[in-house]
């Protein structure tokens, strides 16, 4: 009797395992996903159970077949671990185009690599991941892993689209928890993708969405991050790294950071307290306090991030940085803080996104997030802000780092969301005055001076730290138009207090202009042509966006050769539209001599996808002009 | 026991006397160093080594028989605080079951001068770092405490090798200035070891024999019977000799890097060790790599490298169907070469001994280079053809001159025809016979035969990639420009043409196509033989263009090239340190037709020109001609060499200038 009935499960298996191979076959895959993708995620299965505050089991599946070798960096074969974050398991089958299994990649066949990157010295934070050579395309991966986490406080971001030229074609998320835990969600950009919410109880939630289609890189985009669907997700009853922690108010949060944290410290010796009296001495303002003391951690301090453990949340000990003179973001921060409160200054520990792209703390969203800190001085009705892992940042300057966005101030009273300072468009300056000769040759020389401030400063004012052969290669790049260019002497002027950096160039070049027979052409604009190289996009899809502003003027005397006499000089142009104003105008002047003046005035803004090739055009109407020509003839 | 102390004071006078003042050993950081605000020779430096000793000594270890001990220490100023980094050290060692390295580092200190005094701060544990790279190597890091600018710092590491083959290699020069930098090996006579030192400056050689002894301690067992055993010891002594070897550099200057560099380690000072004979008492000498011969001989005779070209049985099948009816040495050629690339694909893995071995790399269909190459040598032997395996040196591995084992890291294979080598590579898809890629194209490499001998193959490129492009188009009076192109690429230019269609939609290379060349509109596109990888590509188009000329005044001015004009010098430096390298020799040539718009008449046309260059190096050739309203315009750019000395640069700079004041000189229409 037993026997028929392991025939039968045998057979059953067979049909079984044959299904599942044809189900991944490449023909089976809709040609709509096709269109523009690299990869086609099959399905993308992620199934989070939270079993306690101090519990988390995810178990991801994905299924990826990969059309090219573009796609390989979407099968995301990949696992982060350390000491609460241990992986289960994790595996991976491959198939041909006809779903046909050609090899099994077991967990010893998985790379397993320290992850330190660039900026970190050390961390104990491990990756396991896979390293296939694909012998045709396409083929299909199928991806499993199983990973069990002690801290809850990161419960990973859902993301139903997760790159560009990639399509999916069946994305299923399922979370389940308990019920007092707290468990919350937000949902961004789910508008024009077919996701449903299937399942949203008190001990659980479920979304799958169908055929999202793979999008095509477009410039000036927002990130993908504001652009396509996710979810967050967060516990109000949390654990990260032997602590439990509470999420129900931004306060609540705040003073849960604040007391189990942070506390405990910014003690610092009792010498170094001496000092840093002495070092202020009677002076009374605050800000001027934090002043003396931000040049002091200035000097002292440097930036190393050592990531080890609850290290990765908790700053190193103030006393552990006064002896060392190093320190990661938080431990110079709460280095900075301990030195103000010796003179009792107040200042907050700071939590929010650094990058150049403009990211917010998710304001209604209570939750650990985040990946950088800076110090607040409150001041009158604002706040000073302070970056403490630079070395040369003016006192307060925010650059492009940390400006204008929300962030998360820690107060003793608990926590608190903030604005950062905007740096406004029309104060993110570069005025050039300069003078330019040619002779008769058309051989160029001149001198100019560049002062940026605002925004722009701080683009600029790390041409201080360049080598020699460096600042040569920036020049000669940052006036490509000018061939030839032979660089004289260079000297900068770095006013940190006004926010203010100079240059003063001296350049000379020669065949600058054209001879051709006996007319001499050359471009007007010299020193600052417009660099923004705006691509045609057929049929864009993006909305655009210009995250800062700037204001550029121009003037410049040109002394134009002997013996020549003008034949042509380019009309004075003014544009003026939604995206900025330009404006140019040539004065003419006895002996020879021409002064030439622009202006270019760009708005941050967002902007939809059919506005896209409007700018282009005034781009290129700006770009043109600065390209326009004057024309000489021998006399 | 006096006669051992006054040995002892008499060594250290000796040693002081020597080094005269200059106190090169750790603890002794002077005030004079601290006070120094700028590299006297180097105002730009962030920092200096002010010196760095290291000792590399083969040593009899009473476990483990001859071991590698390396000994470094170092002193660093720090200028500036672009300078920081160097307060952050690290130093990797191979950690695999039956390799393990250790490292450890000591006596790291931070100077700083606080009020007119010394002040040291030591590194303690929480600065010191032990991490697993992957499962072969592991990586020690220090961080120094208390580093301000001004600070001077000191390390001492020291890595024991259970190897007794593998001297580390020695850089003298780095990104900031070296002040002093010394090397010394210790080795006994049992072993030789070829040096190889590169660069363009060269430290001062020293060499002195010691003589050094082993002491053996044998342990003996007498008695044999139960509970009766005696334990004797009793000693040998052997005597052998040792040869130090020192390499002094003082002040050798930072690196810099420039562009179009092939590869700066090239130029870096350095010294590099490999072991080239073993000869140990009571056994036969052993040569490893002592001229190109015995170090090829080496490697043919690895098991993964010469017995690999004999396997045949694997594709032996396969074979026979593929060369049914090719008779011709060309023939096979083509049909084996695209016979290993549609089956093997190259896993990124380099080097010259293969990884999964043949056999296995042809079922798997997955290989490192060595895999597919000396697969791909069989299969053409097997063809009856006389083929060979040649070691080459990756452009990133830098170049081999030294005879040396580790100076190859690839391996492509080469047929031997009436007309001179064809080299091979399979491991590239759009690599054609004698069109490798681009990575193996490094000098010369190494041909090595069956018999064991084995000669130098130059590997640069000898024919000249072509380029060549009609254009006709139309210019209205508006200055909108109107016309069609045909562009024809041979050999490399066709390799790079196909690596930039490659994956790329027609749409979305077309954009690019587009944004490059000034924003022109593509229409009516086509191309040809972009799978013919013997064909030259060929690409045609309609485009229109508003940005193509200028109308200045009613006047049209326009660079007859349109958007294939070379605006751009690419030589700007005003100084060139090494040479230029192209990878390749190619002929740019530009057959234009531009339709005079009616009711116009040219008014100023460039003058025709002809530019040579010396040692037959490049030429170019501007002509112009007019024929009532059709301007012809034939413009060709010619380089023949792929790599041009420094020497020659400010030659080729000036070319390069004037060629572009040409290509950008403008035709000027204006109205009858």
């Amino acid at each position: 009797m037993k026997i028929p009935f392991f025939a039968f499960f045998f057979f059953f298996f067979i049909n079984f395992s044959f299904a599942q191979k044809a189900e991944y076959a490449f023909t089976t895959i809709a040609d709509s996903l096709k269109e523009n993708a690299n990869a086609v995620v099959r399905l993308d299965q992620m199934d989070i159970n939270i079993a306690s505050q101090r519990s988390m089991n995810i178990k991801t599946q994905r299924v990826v077949t990969v059309l090219n070798e573009k796609g390989l960096n979407n099968i995301d074969a990949y696992q982060h671990y350390d000491k609460s974050l241990g992986v289960k398991s994790i595996e991976a089958t491959v198939y041909d185009i006809s779903g046909k299994e050609i090899k099994k990649i077991k967990r010893k066949d998985f790379k397993d690599q320290s992850a330190v990157n660039g900026s970190t010295l050390f961390s104990d934070s491990r990756v396991l991941y896979l390293d296939y050579t694909p012998i045709t395309y396409p083929f299909t991966i199928i991806y499993t892993s199983e990973i069990e986490s002690s801290s809850t406080a990161f419960i990973p971001r859902w993301y139903f689209l997760g790159d560009y030229n990639v399509s999916v074609e069946k994305c299923i998320l399922n979370v389940s928890y308990l019920n007092d835990l707290g468990f919350k969600k937000k949902e961004f950009s789910f508008s024009g993708f077919n996701i449903k919410k299937t399942v949203d109880s008190d001990t659980k939630l479920s979304y799958a969405a169908l055929n999202i289609l793979a999008r095509r890189v477009e410039d000036y985009s927002p990130s993908t991050d504001d652009l396509f669907p996710k979810v967050m997700m967060g516990l109000e009853k949390f654990h990260l790294e032997g602590v439990d922690g509470t999420a129900t108010t931004w306060e609540a949060f705040g003073k849960w950071y604040g007391e189990k944290i942070l506390t405990g410290t910014t003690t610092l010796p009792e010498e170094t307290k001496v000092k840093i009296k002495a070092l202020v001495g009677d002076e009374k303002d605050p800000i001027k306090k934090a002043k003396i003391i931000y040049d002091y951690v200035q000097k002292k301090s440097r930036y190393v991030n050592i990531a080890v453990g609850i290290g990765g949340w908790k700053p190193m000990l103030a006393s552990d940085v006064d002896r060392l003179g190093y320190g990661d973001c938080k431990a110079l921060s709460n280095y900075t803080k301990a030195l103000l409160q010796v003179v009792d200054v107040p200042s907050y520990n700071t939590i929010l996104y650094g990058d150049r792209y403009k990211s917010n703390i998710q304001s209604d969203f209570v939750s650990m997030q985040g990946n950088h800190m800076i110090l607040a001085i409150p001041n009158g009705s604002h706040y000073t802000w302070l970056e403490c892992t630079s070395q040369d940042d003016p006192f307060g300057y925010q650059g492009i780092f940390t400006d204008d966005r929300d962030v998360l101030i820690i107060k003793p009273e608990g926590g608190e969301i903030v604005r950062t300072k905007l740096y406004e468009d029309n104060g993110n300056t570069q005025k050039d005055t300069g003078t330019y000769t040619l002779d008769e040759k058309g051989n160029f020389s001149g001198s100019i001076s560049i002062v940026s401030g605002g925004s722009q400063y701080s683009s600029k004012a790390r041409l201080e730290n360049l080598q020699p052969t460096e600042k040569e290669s920036h020049y000669k790049e940052y006036w490509s138009n000018i061939n030839n260019l032979k660089l004289g002497k260079i000297s900068f002027t770095n006013n940190k207090e006004n926010i203010q950096f100079t240059e003063d160039v001296q350049v000379n070049a020669v065949d600058y202009a054209k001879i051709t027979g006996n007319k001499m052409i050359f471009n007007v604009d010299a020193f600052n042509q417009s660099s923004a190289n705006v691509k045609r996009v057929r049929n864009r899809k993006n909305p655009f966006q210009i995250q800062r502003g700037y204001l550029d003027t121009d003037e410049i005397e040109i002394n134009l050769p002997t013996g020549f006499t003008i034949e042509f000089l380019p009309s004075n142009v003014e544009l003026k539209g939604k995206f900025g104003e330009y404006k140019t105008e040539i004065i003419k002047k006895e002996n020879n001599k021409l002064t030439y003046k622009r202006s270019m005035f760009l708005n941050k803004g967002n902007y939809s996808n059919k506005e896209y090739d409007e700018y282009r055009l005034f781009m290129e109407q700006v770009s043109r002009n600065d390209n326009a020509k004057i024309i000489l003839t021998k006399n | 026991m006096k006669i051992i102390k006054l040995f002892s004071l008499s060594i250290l006078l000796l040693f002081i006397s020597k080094v005269t003042g200059q106190e090169f050993k750790l603890g002794k950081v002077s005030i004079a160093e601290l006070e120094q605000k700028v590299h006297p020779k180097d105002s730009s430096a962030a920092a200096a080594i002010l010196y760095k000793k290291g000792k590399t000594r083969i040593e009899y270890d009473q476990n483990d028989g001859f071991i590698t001990i390396t000994e470094v220490e170092t002193r660093i100023k720090i200028y500036k605080k672009e300078g920081y980094d160097w307060a952050n050290q690290n130093v990797w060692y191979y950690n695999q079951a039956g390799f393990k390295e250790k490292v450890s580092f000591s006596d790291a200190v931070t100077y700083n001068l606080v009020n007119g005094k010394i002040e040291k701060t030591k590194l303690k544990s929480d600065g010191a770092f032990d991490e697993v790279v992957n499962k072969f190597r592991g990586q020690k890091k220090i961080t120094m405490p208390n580093v301000k600018e001004g600070s001077v710092i000191e390390f001492s590491y020291i890595v024991r090798s259970p190897s007794d083959r593998i001297i580390r290699d020695w850089d003298f020069q780095t990104s900031i200035p070296v002040n002093y930098s010394e090397f010394s090996t210790f080795v006994p006579e049992y072993y030789v070891f070829n040096s190889r030192q590169k660069g363009y400056i060269f430290p001062k050689i020293t060499t002195v024999k010691n003589p050094k002894s082993i002491v053996f301690t044998n342990k003996e067992r007498s008695g044999g019977g139960w509970g009766n055993t005696q334990t004797t010891f009793s000693t040998d002594k052997l005597d052998y000799s040792e040869t130090q070897t020192n390499y002094v550099a003082v002040d050798f200057p930072a690196m810099k890097d420039e562009a179009y560099v092939n590869n700066i380690d090239n130029y870096t000072s350095s010294i590099q060790h490999e072991l080239s004979m073993t000869k140990y008492p009571n056994s036969q000498i052993k040569m490893y790599s002592t001229d190109w011969n015995s170090v090829v001989k080496t490697i043919y005779e690895y098991d993964d490298f010469g017995p690999e070209l004999n396997k045949t049985g694997y594709f032996e099948d396969d074979l026979k169907k593929i060369l049914e009816g090719k008779n011709t040495a060309d023939e096979k050629i083509l049909v084996i070469l695209n016979h290993v690339k549609s089956n093997v694909k190259w896993n990124d893995y380099t080097g010259y001994s293969c990884d999964n071995g043949v056999k296995k790399a042809y079922k798997e269909k997955t290989g490192n280079i060595a895999d597919i190459n000396l697969m791909l040598t069989a299969m053409l032997r097997y063809a009856g053809l006389t083929a060979n395996p040649v070691l080459v040196s990756t452009r990133s591995n830098g170049i081999s001159i030294f005879p040396n084992r580790t100076a190859f890291n690839y391996v492509i294979a080469a047929v031997e025809t009436p007309n001179g080598n064809v080299l091979l590579d399979a491991s590239d898809k759009f690599s054609t016979p004698n069109v490798l890629p681009f990575r193996a194209l490094n000098w010369s490499g190494r041909l090595i035969r069956k018999d064991g001998s084995s000669e130098e193959v130059d590997l640069m490129p000898k024919k000249a990639s072509n380029d060549i492009v009609f254009m006709n188009y139309s210019i209205d009076a508006e200055g909108k420009v109107t016309g069609k192109t045909r562009r024809q690429c041979t050999d490399y230019n066709a390799m790079i043409t196909r690596d930039n269609l490659n994956g790329l939609k027609e749409e979305e290379y077309l954009e690019k196509l587009e944004n490059r060349n000034k924003k022109i509109e593509i229409t009516d596109y086509s191309r040809k033989n972009e799978k013919e990888l013997l064909l030259p590509t060929i690409e045609t188009y309609s485009f229109t263009g508003n940005n193509l000329c200028e109308v200045i005044g009613g006047k049209i001015y326009v660079n007859p090239m349109l958007f294939f004009t070379n605006e751009k010098n690419p030589f700007k430096q005003d100084v060139r340190e090494y040479p230029v390298d192209f990878g390749f020799p190619f002929t740019d040539k530009y057959n234009i037709t531009l339709q005079i718009p009616d009711g116009f008449v040219a008014e100023v046309l460039p003058e025709p020109v002809v530019m040579n260059m010396e040692d037959n190096l490049g030429s170019f050739k501007f002509i112009i001609a007019t024929t009532e309203n059709m301007l012809q315009i034939n413009i060709q750019h010619q380089i023949n060499e792929a790599i041009v000395s420094t020497e020659k640069y400010e030659m080729l700079k000036e070319y390069y200038k004037s060629m572009i004041a040409k290509e950008t000189e403008k035709i000027v229409l204006k109205r009858i």
